[in-house]
C-alpha cells in the first residue's frame, strides 16, 4: 500500500476517522494496529521481524533500567546491536558477502546465495530502533515502560518504511504530551501531502521514465547531452520521489498531532557537499553523526582522524543504502569530496554572495555524479556512463520542452522558499491563497501526474 | 482536533481549494476551449471534428437524415447526396470508427440536444441478432472517445455501465476530471504547442471537405475464393500478410454467438437513444450492413428475441428486410473483410439512399 494510492487514501481517512472517534487512551492501540496493517499489506509474514525486533529492543531497554551502568549494562546494550545489525546484516548483506566470497573463491556468483526478500523499511527502523537502545544505555532517553508504545514508535506507518528516522524524544514527547493539532496544522499538514502528491507523481515519476531509459541502456543514447541530461534526470527523480514521500509522511503525522523533523532542505541549493550534508536526508545525517561520527571521534583527534572518521561514515552511510560496491564507491565518493572540503577550508555562510549560483551549480554537478553510483546496475555501467559525461558528440537532450520548463519554476519556487520561506507562512496566508495553491497543485497533478502502475518510492527498497 | 478558529476553517479553505480547482478544470475543459485544440488523430479529436462537421452542416429544406454507427458504416454522404433530388432526403453521418451503441447516445444528444433536427436516423447493424464475441459494455476506448461530451450529470449513468471496476474508475474520471483523461494529450501539446495549434487550425478550416470528399480504399478483394470445406482462402496479391491474416480470421472463424450480454447491452444503449426520441418527429430506421466480401453458406437461424427484431414489433423503429443489401456482399465491393471500398461505398449509398427515400415516402413538393 503505497502512500500514493487510492487505497492508501482510503485507508488513512478510516484510521483518522477511528482515532479521533474513539477515546483518547484507545488512539495508540488504533495506530498501532493501523501500522501493523499497513505493513502486512505489503508481507503480512515480516510483521513478525518488526514485533521480534520491537520485543529485543524493549526488553534490552527494560534491563538498562534496572542495571547499573557496568558490563552488565553494555552486554544488554550489545545483545540488542547484534540482534538489529544481525537482522538487518542477514537480510540486506547476506547475498552481497555470499556474492564476494564466491568471487574470491572463483565459484559462480550465486554459489552461496540465498533467496531472501528484503524486508520493507528494515533499514528505518532498525537505526531508529537503536538509536532508542543507545540513548537508554547512554541515559540521554528515559526508558518507555509501555510495550505498545514503544512498539508504535517503532512502528507508527506514516514513517516506518521510508524515515524520516525520528528520534524517540521527539516521537514520545509528542506521544505523552498528545495534543489535537489546530487548524492551522492540519491545513500545513494537508498542503505537504498534497505538495508530496505533486513532487512524486508530477515530477519524480515523469523523470523516473527518462532516468530509467537512460540508465537502462546508456549506449542507446548517445552524446554527452544525452548523459548529462538522463543522469540530472535521475537527480531530479530520487530528489522529488524521496523528498515528496517525505512531505508526505510529515503530513500524515502532522494530521494525527505528531510532529516530525524536517528531512530534505532544499538539498540542490547547497554552495558546498558539506552544506549538501546538512539538506539532504538530515535525519539520516543527523543519526550517522550522533551514533557514528562523533562516537567514532568526529573531529577532535586532528586532521587525518577527522578525515578518516568522515570516509568510514560515509562509507558505512553508503552502505546502508544498499549492499553493492556501488553504494560502498558512492558513500567513499561523498567521503572524499567531503574530507577535500576540510581540506580546502571551506566553510558554511548565511549569507549569500555573487560566486554561490556557480557553487551551488558545481555542487549539484558534483552530487549528481555520485548519484550516477547510485543508480547504475552496475559498476562498469557506472564508470561507462562517467566516462560518456565527458567525451564523444554532444548528442540530444532526453528531456521534453515542457519538462524543462516544469524545472524552471520549481527551482523559482525553491529560490523563493530559501529566501523569503513561503511555504510556512502558506497556512497562515489568507484562504483564498491557500485555496488557490492546493488548486493548482491539483490542476498540474491532473495534467502531468503520472497515472501508470504506482510507482514504488526509491528508497522503499532501502 | 480544531478544525475551526477564529483564524482558520480547514473545511472552508479545502472546501475553496476542491471548488476552485474544478473551476479550473471546467474552464480548460468544459467551455471548448482545449477540445479544440485536441489532437486531431486522437481517439476525441476525431470524434470531436465529425460531430462539428455535423453541427454545421447547414438544415435545408430536405428531410434530414443522419446516420450513426462505426467504420462498417458505408455511406458516403457525398454519394447519398447527390441524389438528394430524387429522395428527398440530406444525408449528414456521425459514423465514427469504433465506436458503440453507448456512444451513439452521447453523439447524438450533442449534436441533437433537442431531438428535433433529424427527420429519420439510421442505426446500422452488423447482425440483428445480437451477435458478437465482445464485451462491448466494458469497451474503454469509449470513454477516450466519450470524455469531451460528458456532463456532470452523467456520472451514475456513465460509470455504472460499465461493469469492470477498473473502468468504472476511467469513466469517472472521465466524467469528473477530464484533465486526467486528456493528461497524454495535454502533454504532447506542450511538446509542440505550434504544431498543434496549427494542425487543430488546419483541422478547423478543412476537414469538413477532407471528410466529405474523402476517397476510401480503392482496391478490392476481386479474384477472392473461399473453399468453406477446407477453410482456405485465396486472396488477391496487392495484400499485406497483415492484412491476409485478419481476412482469414475475420471470414473462417466461427460466427459469433447470440450474446446474451450484449443484448442487454443493445437494449440499454438503443433503447436509451429511442427513449430521448420518444414523442419526437425523427424515426429510427435500423438496417443489417452488407455481411462482407462472401457470406458464409451456413446462415445461423435468426433470433426472435433480438434486440433489433423486438424494437421493431414494438413499433419503435422500422427494421429494413434483413437481406436489402445482399447484393453488395461481393469480393469486388469489398477493400477488406469487413469494409465495403470506395465502390462498395458508392453503391451502398445509392441504394440505402433510394431505402430511405422510399422509407420516408416521396420528396415533399417542390423539393
Amino acid at each position: 500500500m503505497l502512500f500514493h494510492t487510492p487505497q492508501f487514501f482510503a485507508f488513512f481517512v478510516v484510521v483518522l476517522v477511528l482515532f479521533y472517534a474513539l477515546p483518547r487512551p484507545a488512539r495508540r492501540w488504533i495506530l498501532l494496529a493501523a501500522s501493523y496493517f499497513f505493513y502486512m499489506c505489503w508481507n503480512a509474514k515480516f510483521v513478525l521481524l518488526i514485533i521480534a525486533l520491537t520485543a529485543i529492543d524493549y526488553t534490552a531497554a527494560m534491563w538498562m533500567r534496572r542495571l547499573p551502568a557496568g558490563r552488565k549494562r553494555k552486554a544488554a546494550l550489545v545483545m540488542s546491536l547484534a540482534a538489529n545489525l544481525g537482522f538487518l546484516g542477514f537480510f540486506k548483506y547476506y547475498n552481497f558477502l555470499a556474492g564476494n566470497l564466491a568471487w574470491v573463491m572463483a565459484r559462480p556468483f550465486d554459489a552461496f546465495a540465498l533467496h531472501i526478500i528484503l524486508p520493507m523499511g528494515i533499514s528505518f527502523h532498525t537505526f531508529q530502533s537503536m538509536s532508542y537502545v543507545i540513548d537508554v544505555y547512554r541515559g540521554e532517553q528515559t526508558v518507555i515502560a509501555d510495550p505498545i508504545d514503544y512498539a508504535l514508535y517503532i512502528a507508527f506507518f506514516p514513517q516506518l518504511v521510508a524515515g524520516p528516522i525520528v528520534r524517540a524524544r521527539h516521537f514520545f514527547a509528542d506521544l505523552y504530551d498528545w495534543h489535537a493539532p489546530d487548524a492551522r496544522e492540519v491545513l500545513r499538514g494537508t498542503l505537504l501531502v498534497v505538495f508530496g502528491l505533486l513532487k512524486k507523481l508530477a515530477i519524480a515519476d515523469q523523470f523516473a521514465r527518462l532516468a530509467d531509459a537512460f540508465f537502462r541502456d546508456p549506449a542507446a543514447h548517445p552524446g554527452y547531452l544525452a548523459a548529462w541530461s538522463g543522469v540530472i534526470a535521475f537527480s531530479i527523480q530520487i530528489f522529488f520521489d524521496f523528498s515528496g514521500y517525505t512531505d508526505m509522511a510529515i503530513g500524515l503525522a502532522q494530521i494525527l498531532g505528531f510532529h516530525f523533523p524536517e528531512n530534505f532542505r532544499r538539498p540542490y541549493l547547497a554552495r558546498s557537499i558539506t552544506e549538501f550534508w546538512r539538506r539532504w536526508h538530515i535525519s539520516l545525517s543527523t543519526w550517522l553523526r550522533d551514533y557514528l561520527y562523533i562516537p567514532l571521534g568526529g573531529n577532535r583527534h586532528g586532521r587525518w582522524q577527522t578525515y578518516r572518521n568522515l570516509m568510514l561514515t560515509m562509507l558505512l552511510g553508503g552502505l546502508w543504502h544498499g549492499a553493492s560496491w556501488n553504494f560502498v564507491i558512492w558513500g567513499g565518493y561523498h567521503g572524499a569530496l567531503l574530507s577535500l572540503e576540510r581540506v580546502a577550508g571551506v566553510r558554511e555562510r548565511q549569507r549569500w554572495t555573487i560566486a554561490d549560483p556557480l557553487r551551488v551549480v558545481v555542487t549539484f554537478a558534483l552530487a549528481s555524479i555520485g548519484w550516477i553510483f547510485f543508480r547504475a546496475a552496475t559498476l562498469h555501467d557506472s564508470l561507462y556512463i562517467l566516462g560518456r559525461l565527458f567525451s564523444g558528440p554532444h548528442g540530444h537532450i532526453l528531456w521534453w520542452h515542457w519538462q524543462l520548463w516544469f524545472m524552471v519554476v520549481a527551482l523559482a519556487l525553491a529560490i523563493f522558499e530559501e529566501s523569503r520561506g513561503w511555504f510556512e507562512r502558506l497556512p497562515e496566508a489568507p484562504a483564498w491563497v491557500y485555496a488557490s495553491a492546493i488548486a493548482v497543485c491539483l490542476f498540474c497533478l491532473e495534467l502531468i501526474g503520472f497515472t501508470g502502475r504506482a510507482v514504488p518510492f526509491v528508497y522503499f527498497q532501502f | 482536533m480544531a478544525l475551526v478558529t477564529r483564524r482558520f476553517s480547514v473545511p472552508a479553505r479545502l472546501g475553496l481549494a476542491l471548488l476552485l480547482f474544478f473551476a479550473i478544470d471546467a474552464l480548460a475543459f468544459r467551455t471548448g476551449w482545449y477540445v479544440s485544440i485536441l489532437e486531431p488523430d486522437s481517439t476525441a479529436g476525431f470524434l470531436e471534428t465529425y460531430l462539428k462537421i455535423e453541427e454545421r452542416r447547414p438544415a435545408g429544406r430536405y428531410r434530414q437524415v443522419l446516420t450513426v454507427g462505426d467504420s462498417r458504416m458505408g455511406l458516403k454522404s457525398r454519394v447519398a447526396n447527390l441524389v438528394t433530388g430524387d429522395t428527398g432526403c440530406a444525408f449528414g453521418t456521425i459514423s465514427v470508427p469504433g465506436t458503440t451503441p453507448r456512444c451513439w447516445y452521447y453523439m447524438l444528444r450533442e449534436v441533437d440536444p433537442d431531438c428535433d433536427r433529424y427527420d429519420a436516423i439510421l442505426v446500422p447493424l452488423d447482425n440483428y441478432d445480437d451477435r458478437t464475441w465482445e464485451n462491448q459494455a466494458d469497451r474503454d476506448l469509449d470513454i477516450n472517445y466519450l470524455a469531451p461530451l460528458l456532463r456532470v450529470t452523467d456520472l451514475p449513468r456513465f460509470v455504472l455501465s460499465f461493469p469492470s471496476w477498473d473502468n468504472r474508475a476511467r469513466a469517472a474520471e472521465a466524467v469528473l476530471c477530464k484533465g486526467l483523461i486528456f493528461q497524454r494529450d495535454f502533454q504532447a501539446f506542450l511538446e509542440h504547442p505550434h504544431t498543434r495549434l496549427e494542425a487543430a487550425r488546419l483541422q478547423e478550416e478543412h476537414a469538413q471537405e477532407w471528410y466529405y470528399n474523402a476517397v476510401w480504399e480503392r482496391h478490392s478483394l476481386a479474384g477472392m475464393t473461399v473453399d468453406w470445406k477446407a477453410k482456405t482462402l485465396t486472396l488477391p496479391d496487392w495484400l499485406t500478410a497483415g492484412k491476409r491474416s485478419e481476412i482469414e480470421h475475420v471470414l473462417l472463424d466461427e460466427p459469433a454467438p447470440v450474446s446474451p450480454l450484449f443484448k442487454l447491452y443493445r437494449r440499454k444503449w438503443l433503447g436509451a437513444i429511442l427513449d430521448r426520441y420518444r414523442g419526437s418527429r425523427t424515426r429510427f430506421i435500423f438496417l443489417r450492413l452488407p455481411r462482407g466480401p462472401v457470406v458464409r453458406p451456413e446462415a445461423p437461424a435468426p433470433d426472435p428475441d433480438s434486440t433489433a427484431r423486438q424494437f421493431a414489433a414494438a413499433g419503435r423503429v422500422v427494421l429494413l428486410p434483413e437481406h436489402t443489401f445482399d447484393s453488395l456482399e461481393r469480393p469486388e465491393l469489398f477493400g477488406d473483410a469487413l469494409h465495403v471500398n470506395e465502390e462498395g461505398g458508392y453503391q451502398f449509398s445509392m441504394m440505402l439512399a433510394g431505402e430511405i427515400g422510399r422509407v420516408l415516402g416521396a420528396a415533399p413538393e417542390g423539393h
